[in-house]
């Protein structure tokens, strides 16, 4: 980080290529856009370029500070768009990301998979950005409660809490897509 | 749905449990035990954590999905091309202030310079006044005292060898560097040409005398260098 503010511009491609991967996942399974995972990755590296003194080794890593300014944007971003249409993401050569097709899979299998995958993104992006943010912490990104409430700053508590009531929106969603709403109560 | 036993919850308990029963940071082992217990009697509580398992799984499989996502290389090329940019940028304006401050640095040392040299040739001009204003006023008083010509004829013919120089009527004496002094032997009866008396007597007699010839190359002063006859 040091020679990265000296303008080592070899550091700083070290820097980002630790913690782009992280930070664009995070990104993505927040805003379920790829552009928009991309432009906060951007927004959030040219933060660092534009001020690097703005990072205390006191304060905490590098990567809580990159998540912490990801998280911002990322909440700037869901209050601009509020409601992304999540699309099938294209990889870089145009070819579609998701499923791998297996052997095994016949084709009625993976188009059931395939939508079976996009119900559970439809639901993960219809959660409220602080249920979503813990889901996407705790379940996708399979951080531990400590270093979700390290990252977003805030008590456990209130992370068990959001998980928790996320949790429950997200299995009356799916649930309801699924059409069998097999415990609509859970939903509270 | 109500469990009896010891450490027995309620539908209500085991819901909050049951969503992180597979988590290991969760609810402590009797906790677990219990909800466990509670699931093994309970439909409603089985139910859910079976539709809770199938979530995960789904869940599972959305975040294997983008588990290898990365930001293109875009964003790296825009990144470093930024990055390249901005400390060039630094660089360049680093640069600049030390040319400004290089600048107004010479800028003082020429003034500071300037000043002392137009100080310098102020009090030069003040000494050269205040000269010119003693001799003013020491010609004055001279005529004051009703020193005439002939007293300063009668001083040169006189043979007065003190080494000054007499004004010449009608001059101020200029500074001795800008004048010169030249020796010439002359007749008595020049020295009427400078405007000093002459005494008929000893017109025809050949002196040695000095000249302060001034800048303008006309006579200021006159001194008896050494008498001949």
């Amino acid at each position: 980080m040091r020679r990265t503010a000296k303008g080592d511009e070899e550091a700083f491609a070290l820097l980002y290529r630790r913690h782009q991967g992280g930070l664009y996942r995070f990104a993505l399974r927040m805003t379920g856009s790829a552009w928009g995972a991309e432009e906060i990755v951007q927004d959030v590296f040219m933060t660092l370029i534009r001020a690097p003194k703005k990072y205390d080794p006191e304060r905490g890593s590098v990567g809580a500070l990159l998540f912490g300014i990801a998280r911002n944007r990322v909440m700037k971003h869901l209050e601009r768009v509020p409601r992304e249409v999540p699309l099938e993401e294209k990889n870089e050569d145009g070819t579609g990301a998701g499923i791998i097709l297996q052997d095994s899979f016949t084709p009625a299998m993976w188009m059931e998979k395939r939508e079976r995958m996009h119900h559970v993104r439809a639901a993960v992006m219809d959660l409220p950005a602080e249920f979503r943010e813990a889901v996407v912490m705790c379940e996708l990104e399979e951080m531990s409660y400590e270093e979700a409430a390290q990252m977003t700053g805030c008590p456990i508590g209130t992370i068990r809490s959001r998980l928790h009531r996320g949790r429950a929106l997200l299995l009356a969603k799916l649930e309801m897509l699924r059409d069998v709403p097999r415990r609509m109560k859970v939903a509270r | 749905m109500e469990l009896f036993g010891k450490n027995a919850m309620n539908c209500e308990q085991v819901e909050a449990i049951v969503l992180d029963l597979d988590r290991d940071d969760a609810a402590d082992s009797l906790e677990r035990a219990a909800a466990v217990a509670h699931v093994s009697h309970c439909p409603r509580c089985a139910a859910l954590q079976e539709s809770w398992q199938a979530a995960r799984e789904e869940l599972r499989a959305l975040g294997e999905e983008t588990l290898e996502a990365r930001a293109p290389a875009r964003v790296e090329m825009r990144l470093r091309q930024e990055f390249r940019m901005r400390h060039r940028t630094m660089v360049v304006r680093r640069a600049a202030v030390a040319a400004a401050w290089a600048l107004a640095a010479a800028a003082i040392l020429v003034g500071a310079i300037g000043s002392w040299n137009w100080l310098q040739t102020r009090r030069l001009d003040t000494t050269k006044q205040k000269m010119a204003a003693q001799n003013t006023l020491a010609a004055g008083s001279a005529s004051r005292q009703g020193q005439t010509s002939e007293t300063l004829s009668a001083a040169l013919s006189g043979g007065d060898d003190s080494g000054e120089f007499t004004p010449l009527p009608g001059t101020t004496l200029e500074e001795a560097e800008e004048s010169a002094v030249f020796h010439v032997r002359m007749q008595r009866s020049s020295l009427g040409a400078l405007g000093l008396p002459v005494n008929e007597q000893r017109a025809g007699e050949w002196i040695q005398v000095d000249l302060l010839v001034g800048n303008d190359g006309l006579p200021q002063a006159v001194r008896l260098a050494q008498e001949e006859n």
